[in-house]
């Protein structure tokens, strides 16, 4: 693993107006000592400006803010820990980009909009971060469309250098739809940055005489265990299913010893060997104003050992039908609908590129059923047409949460075991789900 | 289950952890897989195979089992021998060499830590195979060294690629003869070879776990090689062939002013009181058991080759009680099919062998079971 020495900053601040101008100058700096360049900064600044106002006021009395600044790959990332015990949540639903139908909190969505990706989390408890980044400008590269016919052997690069990893995602971009191509495959720079900093892990197969024959790529989130892959990008002419096979084989050898226990496809291409993973089912894309079919693939890479999931009654014959389909066992224990406090809290993951939107509940509340209706609403207006919610059957209170979102217009597509704390139900929104 | 924990001090624990050494943080912790009483209640079985460690389904020899038999649970009061003292004259007078020369570990994995800690610093390097036992690896990750790993030739460690990896900063080579999971080893004349290349200040751990497996006189025999070679430490167990697993107690054997530097490194009262005895009846009571246990190997072997072969499907064996086989489907879900039928085996992800599996090779009903559980699990696609 390539972890540079970590470069990162953190302030302690009282939730005083004196102290915005600390934190703003702090993003400043950051800016300007990390290279996110004059046009950037100033976003960063924003989101940082933004957020410290909306928290110094709403945070416990006697608590202090925690903002770290951090450089991540490509991106400068800003990162406010605060607890939320008076805070007004209801305000927060919004911080990820969702527009409040009355005009209310705008300093939050400004900042999510201003910044790259924006996200609210609730590590435990009453704690909550609460983050933006912003990247660096790339310039973009041509896809290469002309794929040599290549030599085997095919072996992979120890350590690929910056150019072998350039050429091989330029012929990658010009094979693939963007949709299976990670952003950085048109502005190689920014992929470089990105593996650079350990964001993503990439193996390069080569031919005989060097030329890049393949590459995959793949990445293992922070607390997450699993390792998301894109690929197998095959960059020979005649597509030799040899390479995709490699580059599959060396994929799972690289990260079978590592802490990840399972890998999920988040790019799967047409070339992946089928025999090494397991069809979870699919999802709906919109493109170009039409649905597609998204495959998802899984692997174990351990041994399962058994767990236990919570279900509320309405999920469990789709579960058991998966569990049994897949061959896991687990025991699913049941909940009930309670929705104890008043406001529900769901963060939002937008990908305006992609048209489509991630919600995560951060908590249940009675007014659930009114709050997803309003995030389905405003997602539409703000054109994401694709919006899924991300159910952690390791948590009983979220599990508990499915009726209500079975009456708001969402379906259950996809069981991922280990996908969270447990296993996870990925829900799609629509009438096209069905 | 995880519950969310509701620490308060998130922001801090989140700084001590920024703190941890990046090599500990990528480290991957080895999870045991369940006692069998827990996994036939998940799994719903009344029997449960367990194909997946290659202990010796024969248990330990006679001698042994009665040593346990009559262990006086009032002895537990005291401390073991801290160093294995009769153990170590057994062995000692097993293989015509000194006391001194051995060093008996709470298993041959503990041993493996202690030889790392004793050789090698901040900056030093390993080298090994990549498809191999892994603890090798897992030791020398997480104590931050650089641990280079050399692929396998065609199933078997590669002798010029192993060598071509060693440079100034190596300070041990592990070779596991024979190799497992893919059960192939060096002759003697392979291995003598590679010694005579080798830098003579290079470690050389010859872990020879399975090595009671073979009768076949082209093996080398670790405790003759290190004569000549006083750089070579020699591994053996009492987990396999000797069927003590549970009991936790395998050896070095190595020139004693290499065995005298381990030993720093290594905790005494390690090994305990049952295992210290068991181990010592079980050698003076070896020879009726190794051959019953080799019989009974090379019969399991030869039935699941027979049923590979009528299956088309690539297998790899040589010595050892295990096979490994290739099937068209991922092995950790061939594993949880084979499991909700009641036999354990051990998937090769994690060997960094992808759709293979390998088989502890046991008695007829075992190996049966797992027969029919894998062909059904192939016939229903
Ligand atoms: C090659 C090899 N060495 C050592 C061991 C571990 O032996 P012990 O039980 O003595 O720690 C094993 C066990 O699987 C093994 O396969």
């Amino acid at each position: 693993m390539r972890v540079n020495a970590e470069q990162a900053v953190f302030l302690e601040l009282p939730p005083e107006a004196a102290f915005l101008s600390l934190a703003v100058s702090a993003a400043e700096t950051a800016g300007k000592a990390w290279d996110l360049g004059p046009g950037r900064t100033p976003r960063l600044v924003l989101a940082v400006e933004e957020f410290f106002e909306y928290l110094r006021g709403n945070i416990p009395p006697g608590d202090t803010l925690k903002l770290s600044l951090r450089r991540r790959g490509p991106a400068l990332r800003a990162e406010f820990r605060f607890r939320a015990r008076s805070l007004d949540l209801r305000a927060l639903n919004f911080a990820a980009g969702v527009a409040p139908e009355d005009g209310r909190e705008m300093g939050l969505l400004l900042a999510a909009r201003f910044t790259d990706r924006c996200r609210l989390e609730r590590p435990g408890g009453d704690s909550f971060v609460l983050s933006a980044e912003v990247d660096r400008d790339y310039p973009q590269a041509e896809p290469l469309t002309q794929h040599p016919r290549l030599q085997p052997p095919y072996a992979p690069l120890d350590q690929p250098s910056g150019d072998a990893l350039r050429h091989a995602a330029m012929l990658a971009a010009g094979r693939y739809p963007a949709r299976l191509c990670p952003h950085g495959f048109f502005e190689p720079g920014r992929l470089l940055d990105m593996v650079a900093a350990g964001l993503y892990e990439v193996l390069v197969l080569a031919d005989k005489a060097g030329r890049p024959a393949g590459i995959m790529l793949w990445r293992s989130p922070a607390g997450s265990l699993s390792v998301f892959f894109s690929g197998p990008y095959v960059l020979d002419e005649a597509r030799d299913p040899a390479i995709a096979r490699a580059l599959t084989e060396g994929f799972l050898a690289r990260v079978a010893r590592t802490p990840a226990i399972c890998a999920v496809s988040e790019r799967p291409t047409g070339d992946l060997p089928a025999e090494f993973f397991e069809p979870l089912g699919s999802v709906g894309c919109t493109q170009g104003g039409e649905r597609v079919e998204q495959q998802a693939f899984y692997r174990s890479l351990r041994e399962d050992e058994g767990a236990s999931v919570w279900a509320h009654p309405d999920l469990e014959p789709f579960l058991r039908r998966e569990y049994e389909r897949l061959a896991f066992v687990r025991e699913i224990l049941p909940v009930e609908a309670d929705g104890g406090q008043p406001h529900s809290l769901l963060a939002t993951d937008l990908d305006l590129r992609r048209g489509m939107a991630v919600l995560r509940p951060l908590l249940d509340g009675r007014d659930l059923a009114a709050n997803l209706a309003r995030h389905v609403e405003a997602l539409g207006r703000e054109g994401a047409p694709d919006i899924f919610l991300h159910l952690d059957l390791g948590q009983a209170w979220q599990a508990a949460m499915s009726p209500a979102l079975l009456a708001a217009g969402f379906t259950p597509r996809l069981l991922l075991p280990h996908g969270a704390t447990s296993d996870m139900v990925v829900f799609e929104h629509g009438d096209a789900a069905h | 289950m995880a519950t969310p924990h509701t620490d308060p001090a998130a922001w801090s624990t989140s700084r001590l952890l920024d703190r941890i050494p990046a090599y500990v943080r990528a480290f991957e912790c080895y999870v045991p897989s369940r006692p069998d009483p827990v996994l036939m209640r998940q799994y719903g079985l009344s029997h449960l195979y367990r194909l997946n460690n290659n202990e010796n389904a024969l248990g330990p020899p006679p001698l042994a089992r009665e040593a346990l038999a009559a262990l006086e649970s009032g002895r537990t009061a005291q401390y073991p021998s801290g160093d294995s003292y009769n153990l170590r004259q057994a062995l000692a007078a097993r293989f015509g060499k000194s006391p001194e020369q051995f060093l008996v570990g709470n298993g041959s994995t503990e041993i493996i830590a202690a030889v790392i800690k004793s050789f090698c610093g901040p900056g030093d390097a390993l080298v090994t195979a990549d498809q191999t036992f892994a603890v090798y690896e897992w030791v020398g990750r997480f104590s931050g060294l650089e641990t280079r790993l050399v692929p396998l030739r065609n199933h078997a460690l590669d002798p010029g690629a192993l060598l071509e990896a060693v440079n100034e900063r190596t300070k041990i080579v592990f070779l596991c003869n024979p190799n497992n999971p893919t059960g192939s080893w060096w002759n003697r004349d392979t291995l003598e070879a590679f010694l005579e290349s080798l830098p003579a200040d290079v470690v050389v751990v010859l872990d020879e776990a399975y090595r009671e497996f073979t009768e076949d006189s082209r093996f080398p025999d670790g405790m003759e090689v290190m004569e000549r070679h006083p750089n070579v430490l020699v591994f053996r167990t009492f987990s396999k062939m000797y069927g003590l697993a549970g009991l936790r107690v395998g050896y070095l054997c190595g020139g004693q002013e290499l065995v005298d530097v381990v030993r720093r490194c290594h905790i005494v009262y390690s090994v305990n009181v049952a295992g210290q005895m068991a181990a010592e009846a079980a050698l003076a009571d070896d020879a009726g058991h190794i051959a019953a246990t080799r019989a009974m190997v090379a019969g399991a072997r030869d039935f699941l080759r027979d049923a590979f072969d009528s299956l088309g499907l690539e297998h790899v064996g040589g010595i050892g009680n295990f096979i490994m086989v290739r099937t068209a489907i991922p092995d950790t879900l061939l594993y949880r099919q084979l499991m909700r039928q009641g036999v354990m085996v051990r998937t090769m992800t994690a060997f960094r062998f992808p759709n293979w599996i390998r088989i502890s090779l046991a008695q007829d009903e075992a190996m049966e079971a797992f027969v029919r559980a894998f062909r059904a699990v192939l016939d229903q696609g």
